[in-house]
């Protein structure tokens, strides 16, 4: 067989090759139409929602875009070179024997100069998308301190700028749209990871530093997030929520939050609600103006280190309950408080309205470590308290009054 | 020090009466068959079939931990595991899968092939490979025994700090992880020193280093990636250690100590780690494809060369792990451009796959599917991780199923598929006979397709946002389909394994019923250990051979034409080494080993229970050097020779270069086309 005569066309090949590749191409288009719809997947990274979120998706389309190419060429290159290089039933060995190719200088320089460079070139985007992030971050005029602890988040604003926090809020974190917020992780034991994909990339929250990131929202809407530093038993319950409000309710939001909590009237069923929680529950969860025995004081200003340091908890804290209702979930962004929440397109008002979720709330307190798993006997999370029905119908009747 | 022992008086009078034999214990084991022959063996071949059993005996415990992490995650708010059972399978698959499996794995297949790649007897340290054998098996068995005695480890194989101290993991599962990995972290280093050893010292003569075969290279490679890698995880480990058991606060930020210092501790070893699990892989393909390609590998120089530069670079870019743990934009902008530099010798090696298999003749047996599908499938993991280079679309893709895809696809379809190419590649000559090619192509197919629908669908399920180590999701967050998707296709990989086992069981009792064998060379293949009999007779080499080029034995079959083509000038069965040489030296087998490697795990149990076990493994492992010490060096009795250099007669290996030289420039090829 001369070696310059090719036994058999390969236009056959050729064609199968090509029918393989658009089939590829097809399901990787079909595959990217399921992988872009927001609607059923709350926590996406591929469709932003602020300007932070914005920056890095464009980033990442570039190197998406080239990663696909590479892709396209190296996959369709191997099924293609498999395809046409197979031995075939017919080839008589000794004679259909491959040129002995050691290699071509060249051909490697080039193919190890092209990637080089291409990396090069994208290396320009990739820093200065980091550091534009990172200057947002410094420049914010507002900021919020958000902590996480053992499985919840926190967030601590100081409205009045006098260095002490005027709202202590849990789990739904309340941010103006079109506004550069920074915000200020820290953690009370272990570490967690804030991250809501629709406005930023992901910042760990590591015991002993503050770490800043910057969230920007172009409209109003609540954006999920969840802890993504794994942080031990429940971990993958530990979620949390943005609500971005238009400037006019977030000034409504505020003015709601530095008010006292609600008092209930005497006589109430609610009144009783309130002596249950202050035997019960006040030694770890704050409701403004009151101490953890369930004494008045004489301001109504959240008290940072509410408990100190006789607290029974790990992290020194539990969710402050002075405005629960004002949040559309508790239990660590876990459980609706309204029944009339509706994951797919949640409203965006100063204050949620409908039905307080009471049957969600008393399922919580009758059994917390069994809707959400605790390690309360290690003095993390929230224990059984053995309440009577009596006593549950009291506190939710109670925790429903406090918008 | 097997130099120092080896007893040359005995060498310069043989015909003087033989010593009288020692007592008992203080004897060397003579035993060739039964139980004895492999719990004593210093043989590499025996002790590279006892990693290979091992590793997949705890790949079996690895998988049933996948498969119930899948099991769990198959619908949303399942509770087949409670949260806390599910966090220690995770930690524990992780755990065993990249310490108990992949790794031990490429050690099964370097103690086996690398004294026969380079020529060898054996390797240099025949007595240190047996103990890093036994370290290795009773760090693993340590390991896993923590499922019997509280619970396993609950802090994810990077078990980052300070979630793992006392307060916040009270259980005993991370003590279990600490000192399991500081027992199989010194059977890595010894293992590393010693293959280090052989391959610069035990070479044929006329084996250069740029005639090594390209497994022996990278795994090369490897022994100093280890060797340099672990000492960062075993000062980590040693510090969790003082931190959990004598309340030491190296990592408690309340008491001055700092909980990134771990991350970054561990991460220094984590990284080179991925390139270890990862290397061998690279040389086996590199093994594999010219062989069933009929074509030399592409490029080799640029082989060696990128092997070495992910050596190096492999240590410059670990805290691309740490982008999102704050440690500030110089660090990260430093570290986002290292790792995406990288790339570029992975990308120059997958070129030089694909164009080594150009112009080939592909013949599509198992081995060669196992190690093609290393060539899309490493791409698609090489390509995630490029993704996830730059810095800012790594804090939306870190922690999320996106990186477990990566990840899967980089030590699965990379590392893994080469492993079971490997298996069906070198079956014949590890225990002479061949494994079935209908059930490979089975068992292939199964485990492609399985494959990719377990972690193809982790991509998009970590793009729309699925944190990792999560022990169930819920309704309404959309994770739903592509999980499902993912569990049958870890039940479709289950199938897989089982149709492997099937192929060994069916493949064994066939050649006991009608034994073939199928000779020295049954693939046609290019490297020395295919000039030997299959299997392997106990004394490998009945005599040294002489290393001319490149493949050296493939151009003793092969001349070629004046296109460059193949031409057979000799058969394999024909220049092949018969395997019957009497009387060659062999280092005899050890009672210590075993002995000193059993003191490690009681004090490991010691040091967390009652410390009077630590007390009996300390008096294990001190009478056990004592022993290995005062042991003479031969066994009179047996029927080979011992002594306790796995090198008697062998001239080195590098001095013979230079003469070397000449003939092989006389037979090289002209490159044609």
């Amino acid at each position: 067989m001369a070696a310059n005569t090719p036994r058999r066309s390969h236009t056959r090949d050729y064609v199968i090759a090509t029918v393989l590749t658009l089939l590829m191409i097809g399901g990787m288009l079909l595959i990217l139409h399921n992988i872009t719809d927001a609607v059923n997947h709350p926590l996406t990274t591929l469709k932003p929602r602020g300007e932070e979120a914005r920056k890095i998706d464009d980033l990442s389309r570039l190197v998406f875009g080239i990663a696909g190419l590479v892709f396209v060429f190296v996959e369709g290159g191997t099924l293609f070179l498999v395809y046409r290089f197979r031995r075939r039933h017919d080839d008589v060995d000794g004679e259909d024997e491959p040129v002995q190719v050691h290699g071509r200088s060249v051909l490697e320089w080039t193919w190890t100069a092209i990637p080089a460079l291409t990396l090069a070139i994208l290396a320009a985007f990739n820093v200065s998308t980091l550091w534009d992030l990172e200057s947002d971050a410094e420049q914010a005029k507002m900021s919020v301190e958000v902590i996480g602890q053992q499985w919840w988040w926190e967030f601590r604003y100081d409205t009045n700028n006098d260095g002490k926090p005027d709202i202590i809020t849990a789990n739904q974190l309340v941010i103006p749209t079109k506004t550069m917020v920074a915000v200020k992780i820290a953690s009370n034991d272990v570490i967690h990871s804030f991250w809501i994909p629709a406005l930023n990339g992901k910042k760990d929250a590591v015991p002993g530093r503050v770490h800043r990131i910057a969230l920007h929202a172009d409209e109003p809407g609540v954006f999920e997030g969840q802890c993504t530093e794994y942080c031990g038993l429940s971990h993958g319950y530990m979620r949390m929520q943005v609500k971005a409000l238009s400037a006019s309710d977030y000034d409504a939001w505020v003015e709601n939050q530095l008010s006292g909590p609600v008092e209930p009237k005497d006589g109430t069923l609610a009144a009783e609600g309130k002596t249950v929680f202050d035997q019960k529950c006040a030694s770890c969860h704050q409701i403004n103006g009151y101490t953890p025995a369930g004494e008045q004081t004489d301001s109504h200003e959240p008290n940072p280190d509410y408990g100190g340091a006789e607290h029974p908890l790990i992290s020194g804290n539990a969710p402050n309950l002075t405005h629960l209702m004002s949040r559309d979930h508790f239990a660590g962004g876990m459980f609706p408080l309204y029944d009339s929440y509706d994951e797919a397109a949640p409203k965006t008002s100063a204050m949620p309205d409908g039905v307080a979720n009471q049957g969600e709330l008393g399922d919580w307190l009758r059994d917390p470590p069994n809707k959400k798993p605790m390690a309360a006997d290690r003095a993390r999370g929230m224990p059984n308290l053995n309440l009577s029905e009596d006593e549950i119908g009291k506190l939710v009747a109670y925790l429903t009054t406090l918008k | 020090m097997a130099v120092i022992e080896a007893d040359t008086t005995q060498l310069a009078l043989p015909t003087a009466p033989k010593p009288t034999k020692p007592l008992g214990i203080f004897a060397r084991p003579v035993a060739t068959k039964g139980w004895k022959s492999w719990l004593f063996s210093v043989d590499h071949k025996r002790i590279g079939i006892m990693y290979g059993v091992a590793s997949m005996s705890f790949f079996a415990i690895g998988g049933s931990e996948a498969l119930l992490i899948r099991t769990q995650l198959a619908r949303p708010g399942q509770k087949l595991l409670s949260a806390a059972l599910y966090n220690q399978v995770f930690t524990m698959h992780g755990v065993t899968m990249i310490f108990l499996v992949v790794m031990p794995l490429f050690a099964a297949f370097a103690n086996y092939l690398i004294p026969l790649q380079i020529g060898a007897r054996d390797v240099a340290f025949p007595r240190l490979n047996a103990f890093s054998f036994w370290c290795y098996l009773f760090g693993g068995l340590f390991l896993n025994s923590s499922w019997f005695l509280g619970g396993g480890a609950d802090g994810g194989w990077f078990n980052y700090a300070p979630n793992s101290s006392v307060t916040f993991s009270p259980g005993h599962g991370i003590d279990f992880y600490t000192l399991g990995l500081l027992i199989t972290g010194i059977a890595s280093t010894v293992g590393a020193v010693n293959l280090i050893i052989t391959v610069m010292n035990l070479r044929a003569p006329g084996m250069t280093y740029m005639r090594m075969p390209v497994f022996t290279w990278m795994t090369f490679i490897n022994q100093f990636l280890l060797l340099f890698a672990l000492p960062p995880i075993t000062v980590a480990l040693f510090l969790l250690m003082f931190d959990r058991l004598f309340g030491a606060n190296f990592f408690n930020a309340a008491l001055g100590g700092d909980p990134l210092l771990w991350q970054h501790l561990f991460w220094l070893f984590g990284h080179p780690e991925v390139y270890i699990m990862v290397l061998p892989a690279f040389g086996m393909v590199s093994e594999i494809l010219p062989v069933f390609s009929r074509k030399p590998i592409f490029g080799y120089p640029f082989m060696v060369a990128s092997g070495v530069a992910i050596g190096f670079m492999g240590f410059g870019v670990w805290a691309h792990h740490m982008f999102a743990s704050g440690m500030g934009p110089v660090s990260v902008t430093a570290f986002s451009l290292s790792t995406m530099f990288i790339a570029v010798p992975t990308g120059v090696k997958i070129l030089n796959w694909m164009a080594t298999i150009y112009g080939g003749r592909l013949k599509m047996t198992a081995a060669m599917m196992f190690a093609l599908a290393l060539i899309p499938l490493f791409t698609i993991g090489g390509l995630s991780g490029v993704t996830h280079a730059f810095a800012p679309a790594d804090t939306q893709q870190t922690d999320t199923y996106y990186i477990v895809a990566h990840f899967h696809y980089v030590l699965f379809g990379g590392s893994f598929f080469v492993l079971l190419g490997g298996f069906y590649f070198w079956w014949p000559k590890i225990f002479g006979f061949m494994l079935d090619e209908k059930l490979g192509k089975w068992h292939f197919w199964l485990t492609f397709i399985g494959f990719n629908l377990t972690f193809g669908p982790m991509h998009m399920l970590g793009l729309q946002g699925m944190s990792r180590r999560i022990f169930t999701y819920s309704e309404g967050q959309g994770f739903d389909l592509w999980n499902f998707v993912a569990t049958i296709g870890a039940y479709i990989i289950a199938i897989s394994v089982i149709v492997f086992l099937v192929n060994c069981w069916v493949s064994y009792r066939r050649h006991k019923a009608n034994p073939v064998n199928p000779g020295p060379d049954p693939w046609d293949a290019r490297t020395l250990e295919w000039s030997i009999p299959s299997p392997t007779p106990e004394h490998n080499f009945d005599y040294v051979p002489q290393i001319e080029e490149l493949d050296d034995f493939w151009h003793r079959k092969y001349g070629h034409d004046e296109q460059g083509r193949p031409v057979k000038i000799a058969d394999a069965a024909d220049i092949a080494q018969k395997g019957d040489a009497k009387n060659v030296h062999l280092p005899s087998p050890s009672y210590w080993p075993i002995v000193v490697s059993a003191g490690l795990p009681f004090i490991a149990y010691g040091l967390i229970f009652n410390l009077g076990w630590a007390i009996l493994g300390s008096i294990l492992l001190a009478g056990g050097v004592w022993g290995w010490v005062i042991e003479p060096s031969t066994a009179p009795a047996s029927e080979h020779p011992h002594d306790d250099s796995g090198h008697g007669d062998e001239p080195d290996g590098s001095a013979d270069a230079a003469a070397a030289e000449l003939p092989a420039a006389e037979r090289e090829e002209a490159p044609v086309g």
